[in-house]
């Protein structure tokens, strides 16, 4: 059975407010066009999660979608701090996010956990600082400091994590959902599998054949999807390896117009709110800087040796 | 600062780098004295081999050419946790004697001053690689008797508190290194104490600047200042473009 509908259709019928959602991408692969249709329909006291959160998080705390973040940082990278993330934080605009702080190894095992069918999962970080002292809405459950049933030593539990919905971005996949990715992982294949349902935004929709050429690369099977969108350049500004670059420019754009709140709604209505779809978006993004700086972000080919199954 | 990190990354040691300052070092060391170092990202990357410096962890100038692209998972978990990672380089906004850090808030954690990013992956790596490198600005607002917010574990409150909480035996941090000093932390009282000062820094500036009652250790020296072989490699191999100078604005030198 086909899966394949358009994001709006897709953020429609799997996406409630208050879900609690994982949103894969790591600098690489962020499901932008995705984001922008939640912001998009409004969907409201949402709790998200990843390792790693940038851009993408910081444009739905400051649009007002966000109640909760299971989180272990949010920065713009390489121009700092998330200004909505800290505008939040800081001052309460739009209102106070819910942050329960975690770390690049314990969130991901903890997804791991999810993904496994596992209650919770020891980890060997967090002991010791502050992160144990702070503890906001999963309370007594953030953590279970016990002595091991093993050897006796002190050793941290925290909970499995099972979201409602996975969005993820990746380079191809097929009709019914099996998906394919390459690069940089982040925790999006432990974060996906954790979830009870999976949006799968792709550059391209490939036939069933194509991807049993090469199944090593499928990160998340069929019957946990349920929808596919193609989305060519639907991680902009963040880069799909093999398609397009990380937009630098527009990433500086995002900082300086987040820097204020007036300068951030602007911002959303250019590039959210007055724009329907990714098709839109990516035609404003070629008339506002031309088809050179578009065909600029665009990838080199380096092929890899082609690799067989046969036998 | 770059070349005095570099030279604490011995040869076929394991390295977990971040950008900037860290990964200048790490990449000095590799074309220097430890050719055999492994260097791998935390978004899942190992022995990358960029043909740009590399403006994030998930940069994609990280991918072509490298040994291994799997997961967080596979280097936060597989490598780190298990045990394979000898040194970690981390920085941070507030850093303390004892070698804690703080990137999650500046002031009380629930009206804070200024809202830091988190944790990411510094904590792990503070708490599993077998050496922590801090890099940090020398003054007494980035240096702290103790930090605000402890996200990273140095030697917590000293004297083998990293032992008590079941930390992994021989990690910890190994030195503090500043714009104006090398600090080399006491294993046994978890301090760090002033071990080098950089040409053209004196003892007296840096105690000044420091904001505890710093102790120099008895063999303290002027550090050696970048090598020829180190200079051509920052200017012709890694930083033709001179990015590093968004650092210098910053006050890193």
């Amino acid at each position: 059975m086909t899966k394949v509908m358009t994001t709006k259709e897709a953020i429609s019928q799997f996406v409630n407010d208050n879900d609690f959602l994982f949103i894969g991408g790591y600098v690489c692969r962020p499901p932008f066009a995705a984001i922008h249709e939640i912001i998009r329909q409004g969907k409201k006291n949402l709790t998200i999660t990843r390792s790693n959160a940038a851009d993408d998080f910081d444009m739905l705390i400051g649009a007002g979608l966000v109640r909760r973040f299971i989180g272990t940082f949010l920065s713009l990278g390489v121009y700092g701090l998330g200004r909505c993330f800290r505008r939040s934080i800081e001052k309460g605009i739009p209102h106070k996010i819910e942050v329960e702080e975690y770390t690049n190894l314990s969130l991901p095992m903890m997804l791991m956990a999810g993904s496994f069918g596992m209650p919770f999962v020891p980890v060997r970080d967090m002991v010791g600082t502050d992160l144990m002292n702070i503890k906001s809405f999963m309370g007594e459950n953030k953590f279970k400091l016990i002595d091991s049933p093993f050897d006796g030593k002190p050793t941290l539990l925290v909970p499995a994590l099972n979201p409602d919905v996975a969005i993820i971005h990746v380079q191809q996949a097929d009709k019914f959902g099996n998906a394919q990715m390459w690069g940089i992982g982040g925790d999006c294949k432990v974060g996906a599998n954790a979830a009870k349902k999976v949006i799968v935004s792709c550059e391209r929709i490939v036939d069933r054949d194509v991807i049993g050429k090469d199944p090593s690369r499928t990160i998340v099977p069929s019957f946990k999807v349920v929808a596919v969108v193609e989305e060519p350049f639907g991680a902009h500004p963040g880069y799909t390896p093999g398609f397009y670059d990380t937009d630098f420019g527009f990433g500086y754009q995002y900082q300086q117009a987040s820097n204020t709140v007036e300068g951030f709604h602007a911002f959303l209505k250019e590039w959210v709110y007055d724009i329907p779809d990714r098709k839109a978006y990516t035609q404003h993004y070629i008339q506002k800087f031309g088809y050179g700086p578009f065909k600029k972000l665009e990838a080199a080919f380096d092929y890899s040796f082609p690799v067989s199954y046969a036998y | 600062m770059a070349c005095c990190g570099a030279r604490e990354i011995k040869n076929h040691h394991v390295v977990i780098v971040g950008t900037g300052f860290p990964a200048m070092s790490a990449n000095i060391a590799k074309h220097t004295h430890a050719p055999d170092a492994i260097l791998m990202q935390e978004s899942g990357v190992v022995d990358a081999r960029p043909k740009r410096p590399a403006l994030s962890v998930g940069d994609p100038c990280l991918n072509p050419g490298a040994a291994m692209v799997g997961n967080l998972l596979d280097i936060m978990g597989m490598f780190l946790q298990a045990g394979w990672v000898d040194v970690g380089f981390l920085s941070g906004s507030q850093v303390d004697k004892f070698g804690n850090i703080n990137t999650t808030a500046i002031g009380d954690y629930e009206h804070p001053k200024t809202r830091l990013p988190g944790s990411g992956g510094a904590n792990p790596i503070g708490s599993l690689a077998k050496k922590t490198l801090i890099i940090a600005l020398h003054d007494k607002r980035r240096l702290a008797e103790r930090v605000d917010f402890i996200t990273t574990p140095g030697y917590i409150d000293g004297n083998g508190a990293r032992e008590r909480w079941g930390l992994p035996a021989n990690t910890g941090p190994e030195c503090i290194i500043t714009n104006k000093a090398i600090l080399r932390f006491d294993k046994t009282t978890g301090e760090a104490c002033l071990e080098s000062y950089h040409p053209g820094h004196s003892i007296d500036e840096i105690r000044e600047n420091t904001p505890w009652d710093l102790k120099i250790l008895e063999n303290v020296h002027e550090t050696e200042p970048p090598t020829e072989r180190e200079l051509e490699v920052i200017r012709k191999i890694l930083d033709p473009h001179r990015m590093i100078s968004i650092y210098e604005k910053r006050g890193y030198v």
